[in-house]
């Protein structure tokens, strides 16, 4: 079927345009977003309370903006040399694109989950690594001026 | 919130570069090496990715690109998607079914291509 919304051609089973996430359900239309809140009665006696901004972080966002692939979170942080995870995170996230296009978001959600780990887990062992390397070049960069001030 | 980004964004470039600039890397360098290539001997995909942006910093591109052209690849990919990424949203190109595989493939393909035939 096509999508209401871009005229992408996606699977028939596909819950979800793969092209711009727009749900793909039979008569083809997008779930309105829900109504402002009614804050005129109350609003001024709450007015230290902030209400959540209507419509603008949640209910128009289309449902595979909120599935994240972690593509190029996985790529960068394999190229930051922590090797055997960021390729598990690009694995992963490619999991993510795949059962998207089949329409499996639960699917889609736990995949997503695990890129995001195992972009955190190379993140991390990136971070460890560059502290390490980092007190060992300082301490060496200290203990040059230090021998620099006594031959002086 | 999109000025404070793009501001940060350019704030960190621009010191990474001058750092980039002032110190090369290689022997007594305060850069963090491979631990992959530290373990193994063999190369990661990113190795020479330092000694690559200090070509580039210093003009020298064809010197970069010999250090690391899968470099080359990321950096068009980063122009490519920063504008999306600076608004919040993934780009476009991302999530399209095909892209994650080939990007995996391509990775792969360039880890073990170039040592065996790059070395």
């Amino acid at each position: 079927m096509n999508c209401p919304n871009c005229g992408t051609s996606n699977l028939d089973n596909a819950s979800i345009c793969v092209n711009c996430g727009r749900p793909l359900s039979g008569t083809g239309a997008v779930p309105p977003p829900p109504p402002p809140p009614q804050q005129s009665s109350y609003a001024p006696s709450q007015a230290s309370y902030t209400p959540p901004t209507p419509g603008s972080a949640f209910g128009t966002q289309p449902p595979a903006q909120q599935i994240p692939n972690y593509l190029w979170q996985s790529i960068v942080v394999t190229l930051c040399c922590c090797l055997p995870f960021g390729i598990v995170a690009i694995i992963f996230a490619a999991q993510v694109n795949d059962k998207l296009r089949r329409g499996d978001v639960g699917g889609a959600m736990h995949a997503s989950k695990q890129a995001k780990m195992w972009c955190l887990i190379a993140l991390g062992c990136g971070l460890l690594v560059a502290v390490i390397y980092g007190l060992i070049g300082g301490a060496a960069f200290m203990q040059g001026i230090r021998e620099g001030m006594a031959n002086r | 919130m999109k000025a404070w980004r793009i501001g940060s964004l350019i704030a960190v470039a621009a010191a990474g570069a001058w750092i980039l600039y002032m110190f090369p890397p290689g022997a007594g360098s305060f850069y963090p090496r491979c631990t992959f290539h530290a373990l193994t001997g063999f190369l990661c995909p990113g190795c020479g990715t330092t000694h690559a942006l200090h070509a580039l910093v210093h003009g020298h591109v064809l010197a970069a690109f010999k250090y690391n052209p899968f470099l080359f690849a990321v950096m068009f990919g980063s122009v490519y998607a920063s504008p999306s990424l600076l608004r919040g949203e993934t780009p476009p190109l991302f999530m399209k079914p095909w892209f994650g595989w080939t990007s995996f493939a391509v990775v792969m393909g360039w880890w073990i291509g170039r040592n065996l035939f790059l070395t």
